[in-house]
């Protein structure tokens, strides 16, 4: 198992330029997610680290060992493509053990291993099937354990469940964090699902045109995004632009555009903090609402022209001076659409995020 | 001032360069494409380059000397402009013949009216182009409307007979046109049966000459159009004629805007290909020899080297940089229209319902009639070729007096003509093996790997299609005699190399659509698993289009077996290494035993050959497009 560095990666296609500059650390046994939207880079990073591309500027290591330019198959990862890439003139059994003989593992010590990774994808007794007698989920398994058996250095996973209806995925999504978890296995996932990232990550990085936007938990990703772009992607939430007027105690007080008020806020990130007269961008999630008057702080009266209930609670969707309200509230509240209703948010809840 | 500096490649820059090249060309790769760029150099590249030298040195200095000559003289290029006293002061001359010539001829029972189609004749560069267009718009014509009719409507029968409309495909060098030449005289078959015993026909008909040229080849031409515009207008999304119905157009204003220009890039494509062949046809000109259809370029050269005695003139070489010149600049047109062809396929994939419409009965009747009459003029060749395989002897009647196997036996009984044949089988075998392994290679290379130039690669191993086989076997001979592949000492070395490169192009292209079928990813997670390049190759690449290396190589095998232009010239050079179409010329026209019907039976052979090759590769393609699916 390894960490990895990126070092300052750049890859152009032509005069696309695909990766702008990335950097990131991944821990020894970490699973660590590329989340971005269609385009964004995450699968050519991937393939940077596979080798399959090679990176015009920057350095990758696994641990100490600097492997920017070594060949894809010297490199010991373990990849599982998106459709699988099982090979269709190959049973299960040769599948999962081509990478076994090209490291020309002796025969027995092949058959024992092929046992021992189907034993740990739950696919006993498969080997003798060809891939089109397989379902998409056992499929799935089956070139994760092609993955595993070769022991890679590091697993990398390009969007492995988007291919399965949404149930299997659920259940591939508990069994891979399961794997991952007994071998320890240094792990990069890349997927466009915010909710996949979410639930499976030690840490993810989101991305967007070429760059890494914030690198975090997602715990940090969703509740203290450092960029509207990061904000606006991942959960939704209410935007609204403002200024910031004055700083107390590590709390900003913000003049809203579109004439809304002022309100209190915090720092999205303590760590670069918006400075007194700067725009920033005040960002809400819908369940931080609160309905009735308990403090005349971060007041805001909005009219309701959509509801919708979703059963644990109702979605609102209502407007107030042109900017739009998404706010989500018990589903016992008495809501129509046409009213107005005032709803309010804590300061701690209001999060400032400096643009750009 | 600042002067400003110029933009030198700084080391970095050149060991970025040098990197890049070295990630993407491992040393399987590179020993590929070495050996495929090797063959195709030194046995395509430098032959083209030794006729141009040949052609632009007269009296061993550089000169246009041979061009002005071939353009001056009224033989190759007859029409000179000339000023006269009246109206209106310019006229054409120097143009002979005509389209028709009547001959009135006594019988025994009275006169009879033969009217003989025979064609200007405007000197052998003009013919040229005019035996090529006028043969492109009569199977651009006839393909088209019956592509469009079979795409469009359903009748009883449809199936069958567009199949069999398909069995000029299937054509055999000489024999064809020599069967047809049989049909068509004026005591063949057709005016025999129509004229003398149905009575139906006032006149007897006769093509000739130029005329006939372009009627061999139209008829064996036209199923290449039928075929691609099939294809075109049947994967034209049904949604689209819908839509413009939908707002209203219909019969042949829908036609006009919308399924004629949707289908129109694969019938170009066609169109152009049958330019080009007709363009290099020297088996049709042969045989009706005697007449103004010598007056073609092929021929032309043919005859100038047609006497291998090492000396080839400047004249015969200037008249194939002329051909070859013809040639490429349609080649190019091809690609050009043949990347410009995908926007047919830009709306959507996947397979849809063709929209087709039942005929009604006096509309189908007219169909059956014009294709009955299509098919029984198409097949003509097929037909002759299959009576004269079996006839006894053949005089002036509609049959032949008896029929017999005795053409076959002579096939083995003969030494000439049985080594002829297992000359030929020997050397396309050894030219299908070559092109296999060179074949597959350019394939994967123009498939995968990503080096700057690569498309130059692909341009150049579909090249061959463009060059007419006489430029090469003129090149081959400048530049192999008194070499060790001398065709006067042995023909074989020359004759496999020669199929080898000018077939080619069949196999890399079933190959290629092959390798595209591949997912990238499948070799990609072999390379992850630690399988360098080579072993990928083997283990997976290769497995994964050994069905469409099968079927390519079918088609290589059989174009190889009927090779008319190379295969007569440098077996003419060594009767003893000469293969079968050399045989086959040698006894049609130098007189010998055997006339017609020993040839006609080493044609129904190869005909029969060719059925199973193309079904064969046919049937294996089908398979594995669905075998892969849900994969």
């Amino acid at each position: 198992m390894v960490k990895i560095k990126a070092v300052d990666i750049v890859k152009r296609f032509g005069k696309f330029t695909a990766l702008r500059g990335i950097s990131v650390d991944i821990r020894d046994g970490e699973f660590f997610t590329f989340l971005g939207p269609s385009g964004c880079g995450k699968t050519t990073f991937l393939r940077c680290i596979a080798g399959f591309e090679m990176v015009d500027q920057g350095r990758i290591y696994f641990d100490d060992e600097d492997i920017t330019y070594l060949p894809a198959y010297k490199r010991n990862t373990g990849m599982v493509f998106q459709n699988y890439a099982l090979w269709p003139h190959m049973t299960v059994y040769d599948n999962i053990a081509y990478g076994l003989k090209v490291r020309k593992v002796p025969k027995e010590e092949i058959d024992k291993k092929v046992k021992e990774v189907l034993k740990l994808v739950h696919l006993e007794g498969m080997e003798k099937r060809t891939p089109h007698q397989l379902s998409g989920g056992q499929q799935q398994r089956v070139a994760l354990a092609r993955a595993l058996v070769i022991n890679p250095r590091v697993l990398l996973l390009d969007e492995p469940l988007s291919n399965l209806d949404a149930k299997l995925r659920l259940e591939m999504r508990a069994e891979l964090k399961r794997l991952q978890k007994q071998l320890g296995i240094t792990t990069i996932y890349v997927t466009h699902d915010q909710e996949e990232a979410m639930s499976i990550s030690d840490r993810m990085a989101v991305m967007d045109v070429g760059v890494i936007k914030q690198v975090g938990t997602p715990e940090e990703i969703y509740l203290r995004p450092k960029d509207p772009f990061v904000a606006d992607f991942i959960g939704q939430g209410t935007f609204i632009h403002g200024q910031v007027l004055e700083e107390e105690d590590g709390r900003l007080v913000v003049e809203l555009e579109s004439g809304l008020g002022k309100v209190e806020a915090i720092p999205s990130d303590p760590t670069n903090k918006p400075r007194i007269g700067e725009r920033v961008l005040i960002a809400i999630r819908p369940e931080s609402f609160e309905v009735g008057v308990k403090d005349k702080l971060n007041l805001f009266d909005v009219s309701i022209y959509h509801v919708s209930f979703l059963g644990d609670r109702k979605r609102i969707q209502a407007e107030a001076n042109g900017v739009k309200f998404i706010v989500e509230l018990e589903p016992t509240v008495n809501v129509e659409i046409g009213k107005r209703i005032r709803i309010s948010v804590p300061p701690k809840s209001t999060l400032a995020i400096r643009m750009g | 001032m600042k002067v400003p500096r110029p933009t030198i490649p700084t080391i970095d820059d050149l060991k970025r360069g040098l990197r890049e090249i070295r990630w993407n060309l491992d040393i399987f790769v590179f020993i590929q494409l070495v050996v495929v760029l090797t063959i195709f150099i030194l046995f395509l590249i430098v032959p083209l380059f030794r006729i141009t030298f040949n052609a632009f040195i007269y009296g061993g200095s550089l000169s246009l000397r041979w061009f002005v000559e071939v353009f001056t003289d009224p033989y190759y290029f007859s029409p000179r402009i000339v000023f006269t006293e009246t109206f209106p002061y310019i006229a054409v001359e120097g143009i002979s013949g005509s389209l028709i010539n009547v001959i009135k001829r006594p019988t025994d029972t009275g006169v009879e009216t033969i009217i003989l189609l025979v064609g200007y004749d405007l000197g052998v560069i003009p013919n040229t182009v005019l035996v090529a267009v006028m043969t492109t718009v009569f199977s651009t014509i006839i393909g088209f409307v019956f592509a469009f009719i079979f795409a469009r409507y359903k009748f009883p029968g449809s199936e069958a007979l567009r199949i069999i409309l398909l069995a000029p495909l299937l054509s055999t060098p000489f024999v064809g046109a020599i069967g047809l030449k049989k049909m068509l005289t004026s005591e063949g078959v057709i005016n025999t049966l129509f004229y003398d015993i149905l009575g139906i026909m006032p006149f007897k008909i006769e093509p000739s000459g130029l005329m006939a040229v372009v009627l061999v080849q139209t008829l064996i031409f036209y199923p290449i159009i039928f075929l691609n515009a099939y294809t075109a207008i049947i994967s034209i999304d049904p949604t689209m004629e819908e839509q413009a119905e939908n707002l209203g157009a219909s019969g042949f204003h829908l036609f006009r805007t919308v399924t004629l220009p949707l289908s129109l890039p694969g019938v170009e494509a066609g169109a152009l290909l049958v330019f080009i062949l007709s363009l290099e046809d020297l088996g049709t000109p042969i045989v009706f020899t005697g007449t103004n259809a010598e007056k073609v370029l092929t021929y032309q050269i043919f005859r100038r080297m047609f006497t291998p005695t090492g000396y080839i003139s400047g004249e015969a070489t200037a008249l194939a940089m002329i051909l070859l010149a013809m040639s490429i600049i349609i080649f190019l047109a091809i690609r050009k229209y043949v990347s410009l062809r995908r926007y047919a396929m830009l709306t959507k994939g996947g397979i849809w319902r063709p929209r087709t419409r039942k005929l009604s009965l006096k509309v189908s009747l007219l169909v059956y009639v014009v294709a009955f009459f299509t098919l029984f003029l198409a097949l003509q060749p097929h037909i002759g070729v299959v009576l004269l395989a079996f006839a006894g002897e053949w005089g002036p009647t509609l049959l032949p007096g008896y029929f017999t196997l005795e053409n076959f036996y002579t096939l083995f009984r003969d030494a000439a003509v049985f080594r002829s044949i297992t000359n030929s089988l020997t050397y396309s075998i050894t030219a299908m093996g070559l092109i296999i392994v060179l074949g597959v290679s350019a394939a994967y290379l123009v498939s995968r790997v990503k080096i700057p130039g690569i498309e130059a690669l692909d341009a150049l191993v579909t090249l061959p299609i463009a060059i007419p086989g006489i430029v090469i076997a003129t090149g081959f001979f400048l530049l192999f005699l008194k070499t060790p592949l001398d065709p006067i000492i042995n023909g074989a070395p020359l004759l496999i190399i020669s199929y080898t490169v000018r077939k080619f192009p069949f196999t890399v292209r079933a190959v290629f659509a092959g390798f595209e079928q591949v997912d990238k990813a499948l070799e990609e997670s072999a390379i992850n698993l630690g399988a360098n390049r080579a072993r990928v190759f083997f283990t997976i690449a290769l497995p994964l289009v050994v069905l469409n290396i099968l079927a390519g190589s079918m088609l290589s095998f059989i174009y190889s077996m009927s090779e008319v232009s190379t295969g007569i010239v440098i077996g003419d050079a060594n009767h003893d290494t000469a293969p079968m179409t050399w045989k086959m010329y040698d006894i049609l026209f130098k007189g010998l035993e055997g006339g017609l019907f020993v040839p006609a039976a080493m044609g129904f052979v190869l005909m029969t050959l060719q059925f199973i090759m193309i079904v064969g590769s046919n049937l294996l393609l089908r398979k594995r497009a669905t075998a892969l699916i849900g994969v």
